[in-house]
This record gives structure tokens, sequence and C-alpha cells, in this order.
């Protein structure tokens, strides 16, 4: 247990790490605020993946390492569509997850918001439309933001959230 | 003999049927009227979803299986269409009705069923677990996947290696190195040449940094799915610190279009001194989490995969590793000579496949070290030779087989064979003595692609 305090106070605490980008401080401090006027402090999100590589997901869970943490501006991914105020779809909107997107988008309560995660569901990534793709997301659903990137950093994903907040 | 793979290839009036074992390749040809085969899943029960699979693609009928449910078709897709023959050439499919599937449950008194998936609670890819339950014991499970299904095999058809690199390095991303590697070896069988030992180096770098990634990332979220929230921050946070190096040696933060033929520069000094840092951390959280008892309490007996059944489901990487299978693609000189050990541990349950983890992130740092050399060749391709050509790499998951028959120039057929095909088809095997909240965990602990699997 001693070995383990030493090695917290040798890290410190990583997401006030001077040397880290003061371009993200700024972001979250926007998002913060952002998130408190409209959403009460709390902007819930669900994640759906129609079919992506798993780039977009592992940066969507990036930001809940210690140098993002994005959960202490009040933003959270819930488990549940009946949960969310956003949906965050990401991947390429394959044949199949087609009819599951729509079914979770028709479980957010209103009112509601879809913001499209990296290239692929408005088919801006390398992958050619075949028989098993039913992308561009927007063909399907009405799409509020979309936040372009393959896959997108943790800190555009941030900066393509706050773009969001600004844009409603 | 250890199956690894049985595809099809549309031939004209025939279709071929490949079987591939580690030590031979067996040809066979059924006439597209009665295009009829034996079942090998008697004998390796990981044949089954590749022949489920040529099903769907082809039509193929597996006349003695035991089962023939679709398995890439799901609820809504046309029945008795065939989209990788020759002549299909749609670019849309409309819905059809919806066709229940049968899934494979126990039933009797006070037996019921939990149904999870396609979408899961948290940031994860899509697929569905069933399971068959007697209160909290988990009877059985059905994994079925499928639902990021994009049709890369057909996709590919028609291009050049060079204009198909972007979409294999993208078929799995955090395997993206992999790949790659595997799309490379392809080439330059085809190019017939043989690749500088620079160059090969600078690869195997990737290769294990991408591992290193993916091993990190796992050592965080396994003790998280056992409520151990502190090695998540973590792992996370060494995660990544080795993203971050990624993107600063290729560009990319997971490598996409990193696997070239020009050696770059390479700040050696600096990278040995980050690897030297990042083995100070990693032997800090092997003592610090070695030493939490309440942790292996769960990880211990949890999830066991016997060696007889991880040898007989023809499983691979960190899985089979874990049961006691040195099965590795890193078996070979250069990897030996670099400093490699094959890594393996006895008891087949989640804190093995931990440990193998953390085993294979220490022999990666080793091998990286040894990988470090300054340099500038530069491969200049000769033209590309027709042919069919194989390569084998061992991705974080473990191996990988992709096979391209190029024609004219161009892909004829593209099938790759993601190590989480074959261990998918294990998982269900783990889950005997365990309640289903162990499941999570039990998952975790395997963490196997979905994407490389529906390719
Ligand atoms: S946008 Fe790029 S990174 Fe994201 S899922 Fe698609 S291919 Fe993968």
């Amino acid at each position: 247990m001693i070995k383990f305090w030493n090695k917290r106070v040798k890290l410190g605490i990583l997401t006030e790490n001077p040397e880290f980008e003061d371009e993200i401080k700024t972001i979250q401090k926007e998002i913060k605020e952002s998130v408190k006027k409209k959403f009460a402090g709390s902007l819930a999100l669900r994640m759906v993946d129609s079919g992506s590589c798993n780039a977009c997901e592992a940066e969507c869970n990036a930001l809940a390492n210690p140098y993002y943490d994005l959960e202490r501006l009040g933003i959270y991914f819930v488990a549940s569509p009946r949960h969310a105020d956003v949906m965050l779809l990401s991947g390429i909107m394959t044949f199949n997850m087609t009819p599951h997107v729509l079914e979770a988008y028709e479980q957010i309560p209103n009112p509601k918001w879809v913001i499209t995660l990296g290239d692929c569901p408005i088919m801006q990534a390398p992958f050619e439309r075949t028989f098993a793709i039913k992308a561009p997301a927007q063909e399907h659903i009405k799409i509020t933001h979309h936040i372009s990137g393959c896959p997108p950093s943790p800190k555009e994903i941030m900066q393509g959230l706050l773009e969001f907040l600004k844009k409603i | 003999m250890r199956f690894i793979a049985r595809y099809a290839k549309d031939r004209g009036r025939v279709f071929e049927i490949v079987t591939l074992y580690d030590s031979e390749v067996q040809k066979e040809q059924v006439h597209k009227e009665k295009p009829v085969i034996q079942t090998l899943s008697h004998e390796h029960p990981a044949a089954l979803w590749f022949e489920r699979k040529m099903q769907d693609d082809f039509g193929i009928i597996v006349e003695d299986a035991f089962d023939k449910r679709p398995l890439v078709h799901q609820e809504q897709f046309p029945k008795n269409v065939h989209p990788m023959c020759k002549d299909f050439d749609a670019k849309e499919l409309d819905f059809s009705e919806f066709q229940p599937y049968n899934y494979e449950v126990i039933k009797g008194d006070g037996v019921f069923q939990v149904s999870v998936g396609p979408i899961h609670a948290g940031i994860i890819e899509p697929g569905h677990f069933h399971f068959s339950q007697a209160g909290e014991k988990m009877l059985h499970l059905e994994i079925r996947h499928f639902y990021t299904y994009r049709a890369i095999e057909k996709m590919l058809e028609g291009k050049t290696l060079e204009e198909a690199k972007p979409i294999i390095e993208r078929i799995s991303g955090n395997e993206s190195i992999a790949y790659q590697i595997c799309w490379r070896d392809i080439l330059l069988q085809a190019s017939q040449q043989e690749l500088p030992q620079a160059l090969q180096k600078r690869h195997a770098f990737l290769l294990e940094l991408e591992r290193m990634i993916h091993h990190l990332t796992d050592l965080g979220f396994i003790p998280n799915d056992a409520g151990f929230g502190a090695a998540l921050s973590l792992g996370s946070k060494l995660a990544e610190d080795s993203r971050r190096k990624m993107k600063e040696i290729t560009g990319h933060r997971f490598g996409f279009g990193a696997i070239d033929f020009a050696n770059k520069f390479l700040d050696t000094v600096s990278l040995h001194e980050w690897l030297d840092s990042m083995q100070e951390s990693i032997d800090y959280f092997e003592d610090w989490i070695i030493d939490i008892p309440s942790l292996w309490d769960r990880l211990d007996t949890t999830g066991i995969l016997a060696l007889k059944k991880a040898i007989k489901y023809d499983t691979v990487g960190v899985i089979a590793k874990a049961s006691g299978l040195a099965i590795d693609r890193r078996i070979n000189n250069f990897y030996l000579q670099n400093g490699f050990e094959a890594v393996t541990q006895l008891s087949g349950d989640v804190a093995a496949r931990f440990k193998i983890r953390i085993a294979e992130l220490k022999n990666s740092l080793t091998m990286m070290h040894n990988f470090l050399q300054e340099d500038d060749t530069v491969l200049t391709l000769n033209t590309l030779q027709d042919g069919e050509y194989m390569s084998f790499v061992e991705s974080s998951m473990g191996e990988l087989f992709m096979t391209i028959d190029i024609k004219d120039g161009v892909i004829e057929r593209f099938f790759a064979r993601d190590a989480s095909f074959v261990n998918w088809q294990a998982v269900h095997l783990m889950m005997r003595n365990d309640i289903i909240a162990d499941f999570p965990l039990i998952n975790k602990s395997c963490d196997l692609s979905y994407a490389g699997n529906d390719l």
C-alpha cells in the first residue's frame, strides 16, 4: 500500500499536468459551462456502434482516461438509450445493424439529437458501398452534428462535442 | 493437425474448397450444380462457422452438419442470395421479411433465457450473447455475431493491392498494424522480393507497440470489470502514452498507413529512454496488482478453458497460451534472435490470461529495444506477379491469416481469418462453472475483435 501512495504522489494529478496542452483545458472549461447551461450539468451520451472498425470506440474509451476524464465535465456515456440525450453514432451502418440503430434511436426520449462520429457513418472513410452497407446515416436518421476523423482523436471528439453544444 | 481455416472460391463452373491446417493445405472441387461437401466440425468444432459462412456466401451445402442455420445473413437478409458468387453484383439489397433465428437454448423447469446485445451497455462493438440460465448459473451461451459485416471480401475484389491497403488496415482498428503486415507479406511474395532486415525491424517494432497498447488497455479493463477501478486509471494512462508514441512515430494514433517500404527517421535515444520508463511503470503495475488478494479472488478459477478443449477448438493467441498451448507465429529465427520468449500458463482462467498479457508486454519491451535502429533503407517494388498468396502474423489477439488471389493484376479473392474467428467459438466453453455476473469479466479477459471477426 505504501508503494501505491508513493506512486500516486509521484505521478500527481495527470489531468492538471501543465505539460499537457493548454488547449484541452480551454475546451474542457467551455464544455463544462455549456453543459451546465444547456443540460443542467449533465449530458448523457448513448454510444452506438453501427459497424465500425473499433478504433472510434477505442478513442471514446480513451476519453475516460486520466488525461481527458470527460465525466468530470458532466458528460456521461450511459448504458441505455432511455437514459440518453444524444446518440453518438459510429461505424458504417451495416445492413445487419441498421434496424437496431433505428430501434435504439426510437428509445431515446425527446428532445434528442444524433451526432455522427468518425468518417464511416457519412461514407467518408475508405470503405466502399456494398450490399451489406446502408450508410450514409443521414438517409435514415436526422443528424445534428458530425465529428470527422478516422478516427477522431479524443481531443477532436471533445472539440466536436463543444461545437455541438454551441450549435443547439 | 491444427485446423486454421476453411473457405471457398468461385471458379466458374465449380467451387474450390480450401481447407488449411498448420502442416498442409487440402483442396477440393465441387460442381456448382451439386455443391455438396462434408463437415469437418466433428473433429474440429471451429470449422462450423467457416462452413456456415460458406453456406451463406456461396450456397454450398454442408451435408452432414448438425447446424445449418445462417451465420452472416441475419433475420432480414434476403433468402437464397449468395453474394460471394462472381455473378452477384448488386450494390444494394432491400430488407426482406423478418425470419426469427433459432437460438441454441437449454430448456427445462425454471430455466430461462437472457439475451444481451447487439448494442451493449458500454462502449463496445455490437454482438449478441444468448444465455440459458438456471438462476445465476450459466448453463449455456450462444454467441452470435456478424453485426459489423461490411462484406469486405467482396469490396476488395477487382482492386489492386495498393488500392486495397486503406481498407485492409481498417478491418479491425486495434490490429491495424498486423493486418498491414499480412498485406505487406503478400505484396512481397507477389513481387518476389525479400524485405531488408532494417524494414523488418521497423515493422516488428510497430507490431509490438500495437500489442503493448492492446495489452495495457486490457490490463486496465479486466480488473475494472472485477470492480477494481484504480487499475483502469493506470492502465489507460499507460495505453494513452503508448498511443501517443504511435502517433509520434507513424503520424497516426492507430498506425493506419504506417507499414510501407521506406525506413524513416527514428529518434532511437529517446525511444530507448521511453521504453525504459514504460518498463518501470509496468514493473510497478505488476508488483502492485499481484498484491491485491480481493482482485485475485475474482480472477482465479473464473472462466476456465481446459487445455483439452483449447486444443480441440483449435484456439490461438492469448487464450491458447493461457491454457498451456504455445502457439505463436513469432516462433521463428528473426524473433528468437531479437529476444522473443514464448509464454504460457496452465490454469486457463481469467487470471492466466491476465498474466499472459503482463508477460507478453514485458517481452515486447525487450524486443522493441532490439528492433530499434537508425537506418534509411528504401525498397522499390518490382511488378507484381499473379498468383495465390498466403500470410500469417501474430497480432495482439493471436494468429492472423490472410490469403489473396491476384489475377490480371487485381484481387480475385480476398479472405482473412482473424484470431477472433476461431477463439469466439471457444468462449462459451469457459462459462460452465460460473455465474452470469462473471461473464463480462471472462469476455474482457479474452478481449476478441468483433470487426475482425465479421469482416
Ligand atoms: S471512421 Fe475510421 S476509425 Fe472510425 S470506425 Fe470508420 S474506419 Fe474505423
